[in-house]
């Protein structure tokens, strides 16, 4: 138990150690690396500017993955009761999750303007295909059996859904919402910055960028993204070790 | 008219229930199978099967693999439509009785819903389509203790044995208090010890429930230990060549097997078995 949490802890603490070692070692010139002392000495020095942005990235990004996540789930459900139109929706879905965001953002921009708007369109819309193949496939991964045994008592189809169908999808879905974690913070940053909002983490990294002394400003940019994401992801495995519990140990028990 | 049927059927189990302990009387059920035929497409699967199943009567169907008696029994719970010929269970189409919810299946895997616990699992058939559960639903908790499920109720299924889960299947079926009960091969997969654990839990189950069970097996001792007929089946498409009473005398106990009727009834449903395998 006391493993659990003392070797990452001394995993992080020793990858910021050498880094900051290495930095000072050798020299290195401040916009290609700073020590993580001088960045989180500026984080610190202008925390409630940090905080103050963070939260619009921390809204623009989860609201982003719960929205994509909700239409998932229903949309889902429509295709994995009918083969025809998955079969035509997913090119769609292939297409959204195959071609870089990146490409397209700045024209998402130009058309719903500055501020949240675009970022959480961005969001969602990136989000949604591997939240969309998720519910799909753990739907579809209900046992036969089960299926027939409610269908020998007539259960309707909402019935089988949200009894079965939706719980059987809820572990790939936390294992896709992991992945997408990342991708909605980086759409949420890129976006922010992108636009003329100023607001946002994004938009503190980008002018940051674009400035010949903000190396400090950057990487405490990049701190604090570090700090939002490490959060989530363990908030995201709390929830899932009390919602998953059974999952969880059938894992664990299959090792 | 099905809300009037529904309340039809309610009526009945009602005026039933009335007449003793509700865990351990069943409305009566009576099987009737005339001229059954079903094939899927080209492949002809049952052939002309026509019997009569008489009311708390438990009848074991056996037949070489892939002969068509998982078919048949799945026509009679109503998951697949005949061809040709009648299925009447209770004097109803199977349809009608599934929605009646008056068909307790018990498939070859337990089926366990991994989320839910052995109390929870157990209750599964009576938390869908709520307005068709009997007014005497039999109660699961009391079910699970008389298996021997008592301490695992709050448990989860992967913290159960194969043998311990497919007794919530059990339960999970018997707690319809439907009058019949279809088994598609449930100990299947059971090791030979459990396997035979299990018949003698099931026969106690059965025994004085006045349940009708329609019982699909490979095996042929199980078979006898647990009917009170034997129905052989062909090679497919399945017909019926021979149907044996087992006049053994009940409550049956784990001795039954060693009975020389057990052992000239066993002979009886081999040869038949043999018989049927012959060109």
């Amino acid at each position: 138990m006391r493993q659990r949490f003392l070797a990452p802890v001394l995993g992080i603490v020793v990858f910021i150690a050498a880094w900051e070692g290495f930095v000072r070692a050798f020299d290195v010139r401040p916009f290609i690396l700073r020590a993580p002392s001088s960045a989180v000495n500026y984080l610190w020095k202008f925390r409630d500017d940090y905080l103050a942005a963070s939260w619009v990235t921390v809204q623009h990004s989860m609201i982003g993955l719960l929205t994509a996540l909700l239409i998932a789930v229903i949309i889902g459900a429509v295709l994995s009761s009918n083969r025809f139109i998955e079969r035509a929706t997913q090119p769609i879905l292939l297409l959204v999750q195959v071609v870089p965001w990146i490409a397209y953002v700045t024209s998402v921009v130009v058309w719903l303007g500055s501020g949240t708007a675009p970022a959480l369109f961005m969001v969602t819309l990136v989000c949604l295909p591997a939240f969309v193949f998720a519910t799909v496939d753990g739907m579809r991964s209900v046992e036969p059996a089960t299926l027939e045994l409610l269908s020998s008592v007539d259960a309707t189809r909402r019935e089988v859904l949200f009894r079965v169908r939706l719980p059987s999808a809820a572990p790939m879905l936390f294992t896709t919402a992991r992945f997408n974690l990342g991708l909605a913070l980086a759409i949420a940053y890129y976006v922010e910055g992108a636009n003329v909002a100023n607001e946002g983490i994004g938009a503190i990294g980008r002018k940051a960028a674009a400035s010949f002394k903000g190396a400090d400003r950057l990487w405490a940019a990049v701190f604090s993204v570090a700090i939002i994401g490490v959060s989530a992801l363990l908030l995201l495995s709390l929830l899932e070790r009390t919602v998953l519990h059974w999952h969880a140990a059938q894992r664990s028990e299959r090792r | 008219m099905l809300a009037a049927d529904r309340e039809e059927s309610a009526s009945r189990f009602g005026l039933i229930s009335g007449k003793g302990d509700s865990v351990h009387s069943a409305p009566m059920s009576n099987v009737a199978l005339q001229g059954l035929s079903k094939s899927f497409g080209d492949l002809e699967v049952l052939d002309n099967v026509s019997l009569e199943i008489e009311s708390g009567s438990f009848v074991s169907f056996i037949g070489p693999s892939g002969c068509g008696k998982t078919t048949l029994v799945r026509v009679v719970a109503g998951l697949e439509v005949a061809s040709s010929g009648s299925v009447l269970v209770d004097g109803s189409p199977p349809a009608l009785a599934r929605s009646h919810k008056r068909v307790g299946l018990v498939p070859q895997q337990p089926g366990l819903l991994p989320w839910r616990t052995v109390r929870a699992n157990a209750h599964l058939l009576l938390d869908v389509n709520r307005a068709a559960n009997p007014a005497d639903a039999a109660n699961s908790n009391a079910l699970l203790r008389e298996v021997g499920l008592g301490e695992f109720m709050e448990a989860y299924p992967h913290e159960l044995s194969g043998g311990m889960q497919q007794r919530v299947a059990l339960v999970r079926a018997l707690a319809l208090h439907a009058p019949l009960l279809v088994m598609d091969e449930p100990f299947a997969a059971l090791d030979e010890i459990t396997r035979s654990e299990m018949r003698l839990l099931l026969n106690q189950l059965v025994e004085g429930r006045g349940v009708t069970v329609l019982f699909v097996t490979h095996n042929i001792s199980e078979a006898i230990a647990l009917s009170d007929r034997v129905i052989v089946c062909s090679p497919r498409p399945a017909r019926v060549v021979a149907d044996i009473a087992i006049d053994l005398p009940r409550p049956r106990s784990r001795d039954i097997e060693d009975d020389a009727r057990f052992v000239k009834l066993c002979a009886d449903v081999r040869h038949a078995l043999h018989g049927a395998m012959r060109p």
